[in-house]
């Protein structure tokens, strides 16, 4: 039965990450993460599934977090970018600091830095228009310790809140949000797949994660657009504030020159992901 | 000054000395069998000797860390050489009454030679000796063995197994955790190559002796005309470095000399690609090791994992290199550094085991691929080396 289950894995994914991938599914039905056969799980592969919301979590740094479809699956280029960022600033519990996280997602951006930076030091926020997106990050938030306590003053953790909010609003977090500016740090991985790119998908991604956390209007720089207008807004970054956007792989450029644009920044730069396409675009006040 | 003293006791060989009880060897006995010990533990007591009169010569010496160390370390040697010589006076003076003319005296006497026999026989056959090894370095390591199929086919692959699950059921009765980090199954069945971690102290001092090349000389289950097909698997067993351990840069490498690679390319990648593209590979540039991680489903854990391997090649390059300098005075070590060598037999035909650097067979080869047989030869080669150290020791000039 086996041999069979790798036969038919093997005819869409290869055989060495067929073997590796049925693998990983036995080790989450041991390890009782999952409740579903390894015959289903397999058939599920099959028809193109992503592997991640099959096995319902992803490895992401240090952290293991939740899948759960449609909300957009963390990926290495993501993980790749935040572990950077996590080492180039050193907030402390003295010195704490706080971060918005625009389109959260899973949470795995806010999440990952609420790991690895010391205790106390980060408030993270995060917003997402999805309901599916907001339970998920809450869950995970939840799941590694840094759920926020409504009224809890002690600052002894990390913590991280999601929001319901679109940051293509216009009076985004102006009337009497609970997430309030400035802010030191400015994430986001927004959509960013154009019209073009959107037919050339694979159907694992197509068809299974949520077209809202993937497309990004004409050109995929919608989003960035109105990322731009929000940093230009007065009092929305604190004065020795780091935004960092993950974009396409032909996005950076572009990016890159609309936070130029905005003139408040003292410094941009472009990171290279370990595939050695230009990712992230980290900007600072 | 020993063969002087030697002489001076022949009242052991008297008439009383028949009536002594034999389960104890005689003083000239113990001196006799351990004469090239008991030359080592003189020469580090005159090393001692110098070295205070170094010290309290010129006190710059003082701040030798070097000098301070070795001094240190010869401090219970000397202690116990001190043992010795006041134990030994002692049973001279107790000789010299044995044959006094009081015979309660003599009894005394005779009594009092005994016990003073036995306790020099034994700082002469455990204290020394103990005192002379030094101690493992490596005690409290665990252990990463790696298994690689080598000729025969599939049939290596199958032995493969056969060898994993062996040590698998070795390390259940120790007090190890054992974890299979990377396994490649071969096409069919059986296991192309495999890495797994033994962790808990002396794992790697414990699994060392099994870095080589394991030979099985069996009928395969596939092979209709009934032959004897021969086919071997390589072991190598590395120290493991535990993560807790580790810093960013410590002394085995330093982290600008380190390429890391991402291996298969990913398109667009991002929001593109949601395939699980988690394989590195590390190079560490000085000494061209390399190391490829993929069993992991993120790019963040394999890397973890590829520095845990590197650091316990290299690692194990500088034991070896280690070993390598100390044994240009040592001949007779079981070879610990050739991995290349064939160390052990396994016949089904004949159902027995054979290592072939000591020269053991076992006719329990079941046994052996349970674990409980397996015993015997770690213990028998451990003790073989720490045997061949004490030689070499003795032989030193």
């Amino acid at each position: 039965m086996f041999t069979r289950l790798l036969l038919s894995l093997s005819s869409t994914l290869g055989r060495t990450q067929a073997s590796r991938e049925l693998k990983w599914m036995q080790q989450a039905i041991d390890s009782r993460a999952v409740t579903a056969s390894l015959d289903d799980m397999v058939s599920r592969r099959v028809r193109g599934e992503p592997l991640q919301y099959i096995l319902g979590t992803q490895p992401f740094g240090p952290l293991n977090l939740l899948t759960r479809p449609p909300v957009l699956i963390p990926r290495p280029e993501t993980e790749h970018w935040v572990m950077r960022l996590a080492e180039s600033l050193s907030p402390t519990a003295q010195r704490p600091i706080s971060l918005l996280d625009l389109g959260t997602g899973s949470g795995c951006i806010p999440l990952l830095l609420c790991k690895l930076w010391p205790p106390g030091s980060l408030k993270a926020y995060g917003v997402d228009i999805s309901p599916h997106a907001l339970s998920l990050a809450q869950d995970n938030a939840a799941l590694c310790g840094f759920s926020r306590m409504d009224g809890d003053k002690s600052l002894s953790t990390n913590t991280f809140k999601a929001v319901k909010a679109s940051f293509l609003d216009h009076d985004f977090l102006k009337h009497g949000s609970s997430v309030n500016p400035p802010f030191d740090v400015v994430t986001s991985n927004p959509p960013y797949i154009s019209w073009n790119e959107y037919l050339d998908l694979d159907a694992s991604v197509s068809d299974f994660e949520d077209p809202k956390a993937l497309f990004g209007g004409p050109d995929g720089l919608d989003f960035y657009h109105a990322i731009r207008h929000l940093v230009s807004r007065e009092g929305f970054l604190t004065p020795s504030a780091t935004v960092a956007l993950e974009v396409g792989h032909t996005q950076a450029n572009a990016v890159e020159n609309m936070m130029r644009g905005t003139g408040r920044f003292r410094s941009t730069e472009v990171w290279l992901d370990p595939w050695g396409k230009q990712r992230t675009v980290v900007a600072r006040v | 000054m020993f063969k002087f003293l030697s002489r001076s006791i022949p009242p052991l060989r008297t008439q009383a000395s028949r009536r002594f009880n034999h389960s104890h060897k005689s003083l000239v006995e113990i001196e006799q069998t351990n004469c090239r010990l008991l030359d080592v533990v003189r020469n580090r007591v005159d090393e001692r000797k110098t070295l205070l009169e170094k010290i309290s010569q010129d006190t710059s010496t003082l701040d030798d860390k070097v000098i301070l160390r070795r001094f240190k370390e010869l401090e219970p040697i000397e202690a116990a050489w001190n043992r010795w010589t006041s134990t030994r006076q002692q049973l001279e003076e107790a000789v010299s009454f044995l044959n006094d003319s009081d015979e309660a005296m003599q009894q005394l006497a005779l009594e009092e030679v005994e016990s003073l026999t036995s306790t020099l026989e034994s700082l002469a056959e455990k204290t020394f000796p103990s005192l002379l090894i030094p101690p493992s370095t490596t005690k409290h390591m665990s252990a990463l063995m790696e298994l690689k199929s080598g000729v025969g086919g599939s049939e290596a692959s199958l032995f493969l197994a056969d060898l994993l699950r062996m040590y698998q059921r070795f390390a259940d009765t120790t007090s190890w955790s054992v974890e299979i980090v990377a396994k490649n199954d071969a096409e069919g069945s059986g296991i192309k190559d495999a890495s797994v971690e033994f962790k808990g102290e002396g794992a790697y001092d414990t699994l060392r002796w099994e870095s080589g090349v394991h030979r099985v000389q069996r009928v395969p289950a596939t092979e209709a005309s009934g032959r004897t097909h021969t086919s071997t698997v390589a072991i190598v067993v590395l120290p493991l470095v535990e993560e807790s351990e580790m810093s960013v840069d410590d002394d085995l490498f330093s982290m600008e000399d380190i390429k890391l690679e991402v291996m298969r390319a990913r398109g667009a990648g991002g929001q593109h690609v949601n395939k699980t593209e988690s394989a590195v590979r590390l190079t560490h540039i000085p000494t061209g090791i390399t190391v490829s991680m993929q069993d992991e489903r993120s790019q963040h854990q394999n890397r973890r994992r590829a520095f845990q391997v590197l650091r316990s090649r290299l690692l194990d390059l500088k034991l070896t290199k280690e070993m390598e300098e100390r044994r240009t005075t040592r001949r007779n070590l079981v070879k610990g550094a050739d991995r290349s060598e064939k160390i052990r037999t396994y016949n089904f035909a004949q159902g027995r085991v054979t290592d072939h650097r000591i020269g053991l067979t076992l006719k329990n080869l079941n046994s052996v691929l349970e674990g409980d047989g397996l015993h015997v030869f770690i213990d028998s080669i451990a003790k073989h080396h720490e045997e061949s150290v004490m030689a070499d020791m003795l032989d030193e000039k």
